[in-house]
């Protein structure tokens, strides 16, 4: 009896290591990680001087567990025993209470230094415009999803109170800030950010879209909402790795369509769209081939470009001749194409990207010294990335 | 399945393979530490009863003390050899005993490399006596109920490091990071009692490993702990923690020093040099001497006290008693800065910090809160009383018993491979990275 116990231990056990050892082994290696978005790690190479200082053994393990069989799988059943032990975060990410996933913000990880430093860039900015004394400036910082859902939060879980750099914003800028914020408090219940990725939806920028309209003193254009992808899973799906309900994506498009030269009419026709300079543009600011990836949001403005040149196409009098200048993050990249019946040209900087002297860039491109201008980020990568020199 | 003779070889060379794998350049030290105590100790065992046996004791000793010392104290910033706080203190316990007589010089040199070398306690201890081992370096003999118990032990111990200390190490750095206008007295006795399971989880997971493999060759190490989270009084709780190392000053520094045969003051003094070397054993850092002292300081208290006399506390009072100065001496072991000891100390009597509880604690409490129950269920002997409370019912029910025996084998082997797999679910997922380039 004893005897029959101790073999079957040895078995079960020696033929779980054995038997994963056998499989890894006779696994090929894979290249890249589409759950994890990156390249893994492959068979280091060896040499002795590599072995000496001990980055040889690094590597390899590194390699190990990156190619080990069903590594994905692994990852899920670990996720899941930590949301059976009752965690309510995982990499970062809430779980919140309807199944939502919202990146999480730490107060302690945000210094008030390094707002005031955000602030007073933005305020050499207004400044700049006010001696401008031409064109507009608006400003519109957007709040995460914490800070509107926060009822959906765990119980207890802290969050970056944004509404206080809001209102410094405010009283710094009056005039130029565009405050969606009771805007999307007030439409709260509806689908206004992604439920496994941290941007807001299309709807949501709709409703920035609608205040700007407002601030920009021109009418809002009617839409017709096309539902675009059913199953995306965002960047919070990927940190967190659990099994939650797909997003679905949508593209709002102008509900009068365009007649352009030989060819039918369409939603936003006669677009050219001319990213990081070049020669050759595109026509349209959709990019479907996104769709059949996991970075779906990439859909809007192909992904992030440090610089993007629209030429819209648009004839009417009211934007004729009128240019835009927009200085962003990924949330304007669903944003922008709002703006392309107002404008005939838009001009799209991200500074994360394009480390550029900013001033001479805008001056650069306002030739007729009457150029709109519009800062769009969320206040998050606000605080995190807005720099220019 | 090695043939015995070859067996010594296999696993000595098996050793070196693994050290070199995580410090190929040490492993030449390790080698010259080997080689050092095996001449040191045929020639202690030469000379014996001359002058020169000491001498050569001394000349042992000292080499150790210097290795150990060059690389942990000198305080040049070199990265410190894995293990080397481990293997010293045992080949001093051979040299130490073969000039006591009390084993027999080890001859050959392959057998004596695998006492220094072998591969599962070298990194984690425990620290194995020589004379403990002796003889099975010699002859050994693993049996299937060997194995399979060794196994065992090994998949438990994984599972204590893996899936309980490390994932509760993540509340000890998440409090011991909290700006210190926002610890409140929950976050740091959160804080601290989640670092005590940790160490605990971590250190006996490590050990049961050591002894798991030992036992699958053949070996049987000493155990290391015993429900150190039991013990009634400080007295008690060294006598379940690190009881490998506890033992080895004992029996090489404190009994030597006269231990308690020469009257109280002298005990203390013992006690004194010997929590001093302890506390010093474990870091260079001048908080690892104060942890050392803390614990003297209540280990003479009690020698004072209860001493002579037959009286202890009761029980219920003796364990809170014991886990304040337990949970209080982690403070100075792991927070190592001064001020942060101070602030969680003072915090957690309720002097500063952000009141009793706030907001963050509670998040923390609600976060963590299961895994502390199991942990808690880990570190008492709750599960192993169960088993056995079930095995005798077994026994004595004589209808049901065989087939509820048959049942607990069952869940016994499910609940090991569970540990196994979440194991390595945790390894691979430690890794997980998502490269998150369209984040903005």
């Amino acid at each position: 009896m004893k005897k029959i116990n101790a073999v079957i231990t040895l078995l079960l056990l020696g033929g779980i290591l054995f038997g994963l050892a056998f499989v890894d082994i006779c696994t090929p290696d894979r290249l890249f990680s589409e759950y994890e978005n990156r390249i893994l790690a492959s068979k280091p190479d060896f040499s002795l001087e590599k072995l000496f200082d001990g980055s040889y053994a690094e590597a390899y393990e590194t390699y190990v567990t990156d190619q080990f069989v069903e590594r994905d799988k692994w990852i899920f059943v670990k996720t899941m025993t930590d949301v059976l032990l009752g965690k309510k975060e995982i990499n970062g990410v809430y779980l919140a209470k309807d199944g939502t996933l919202i990146e999480k913000h730490a107060p302690e990880d945000i210094k008030a230094e390094v707002t005031a430093q955000r602030l007073a860039l933005l305020q050499r900015l207004v400044e700049w415009q006010e001696e401008r004394n031409a064109g507009t400036l608006h400003i519109m910082l957007v709040p995460t999803a914490d800070n509107i859902w926060k009822d959906k939060l765990p119980d207890y879980a802290s969050y970056y109170e944004q509404q206080k750099l809001l209102e410094e914003l405010q009283e710094m800028a009056g005039s130029h800030v565009i405050d969606v914020t009771d805007s999307l408090q007030a439409h709260r219940e509806e689908y206004i950010y992604y439920k496994t990725d941290h941007h807001w939806t299309t709807r949501g920028a709709y409703y920035g879209y609608l205040l700007w309209a407002e601030a920009a003193g021109v009418t809002p254009v009617s839409y017709s909402v096309q539902t675009i992808a059913t199953d995306f899973l965002g960047t919070l799906h990927s940190k967190t790795n659990l099994t939650v309900k797909p997003d679905t994506m949508e593209a709002y498009l102008p509900a009068v369509l365009r007649k352009t030269q030989g060819s039918s009419a369409s939603a936003g026709g006669g677009m050219q769209v001319y990213y990081d300079f070049s020669e050759e543009s595109r026509d349209s600011l959709y990019e479907e081939k996104y769709l059949e990836t996991k970075n779906k949001y990439g859909y809007f403005l192909d992904d992030n470009h440090p610089f993007i040149r629209i030429e819209t196409g648009i004839q009417s009098p009211d934007a004729e001749g009128k240019k835009l200048f927009v200085i962003k993050d990924s949330y304007a990249n669903c944003f922008i194409p709002f703006l392309t019946e107002h404008y005939e040209t838009i001009y799209v900087l991200d500074l994360r990207y394009y480390r550029a002297p900013l001033f001479s860039l805008l001056e650069e491109y306002d030739t007729e010294g009457d150029m709109d201008i519009l800062v769009l980020y969320n206040v998050i990568h606000f605080i995190e990335e807005f720099q220019y020199y | 399945m090695v043939p015995k003779r070859a067996r010594n070889l296999v696993l000595f060379l098996g050793s070196l393979i693994f050290y070199a794998w995580g410090e190929p350049v040490y492993v030449v030290l390790m080698l010259f530490s080997t080689l050092s105590d095996y001449i040191h100790g045929l020639l202690i065992a030469r000379y014996r009863g001359k002058r020169a046996a000491t001498c050569f004791l001394v000349s042992s000793v000292v080499i150790n003390l210097g290795l150990l010392g060059f690389f942990k104290y000198s305080g040049l910033n070199l990265p410190l050899p894995i293990g080397i706080s481990f293997y010293t203190f045992q080949t001093m316990s051979y040299t130490i005993d073969v000039y006591r007589g009390e084993v027999k010089a080890q001859r050959n040199i392959l057998d004596f490399g695998v006492f220094v070398t072998m591969f599962p306690q070298l990194i984690a201890g425990p620290i194995v006596k020589y004379k403990s081992v002796a003889e099975e370096l010699r002859t050994r003999h693993a049996s299937l109920e060997d194995m399979a118990a060794g196994a065992n032990r090994f998949v438990i111990g994984l599972g204590k490091k893996v899936l309980l200390a490390n994932n509760i190490g993540r509340l000890f750095v998440e409090a011991a990071g909290m700006a210190e206008g926002n610890l409140s007295l929950l976050t740091a006795w959160l804080g601290i009692l989640a670092y005590a399971f940790q160490i605990y989880f971590d250190f006996s997971g490590y050990s049961d490993m050591a002894i798991g493999l030992g036992r699958i060759m053949g070996f049987h190490f000493p155990e290391n702990f015993h429900y150190p989270y039991m013990a009634v009084s400080v007295t008690d709780f060294w006598r379940r923690w690190h009881m490998s190392l506890s033992s080895w000053f004992r029996e090489y520094v404190y009994i030597p020093l006269g231990g308690n045969r020469k009257g109280l003051g002298r005990q203390l003094v013992n006690i004194v040099i010997v929590w001093s070397l302890t506390g010093i054993w474990h870091g260079a850092g001048w908080n690892f001497l104060l942890w050392g002292m803390w614990f003297a300081l209540f280990l003479t208290l009690e020698k004072i006290i209860f001493g002579k006399k037959s009286v202890s506390l009761p029980k219920p009072a003796g364990w809170i008693y014991t886990m304040m100065v337990v949970l209080i001496s982690w403070c100075f072991f792991s927070l190592e800065e001064m001020d942060k000891i101070i602030l969680f100390l003072k915090t957690m009597f309720g002097i500063g910090g952000a009141g009793i509880a706030n907001q963050e604690a509670w998040y923390m409490l609600s976060n963590y809160a299961v895994l502390l129950v199991v942990l808690a269920i880990g570190a008492l002997p709750l599960g192993k009383k169960a088993v056995e409370w079930v095995k005798v019912r077994c026994s004595e029910d004589t209808k049901a018993g065989p087939a509820l025996s048959v049942c607990l084998g069952i869940a016994e082997k499910l609940f090991l491979v569970a540990v196994l797999l979440l194991s390595i679910a945790n390894i691979v997922d430690a890794s997980y990275n998502p490269f998150l380039y369209f984040r903005f």
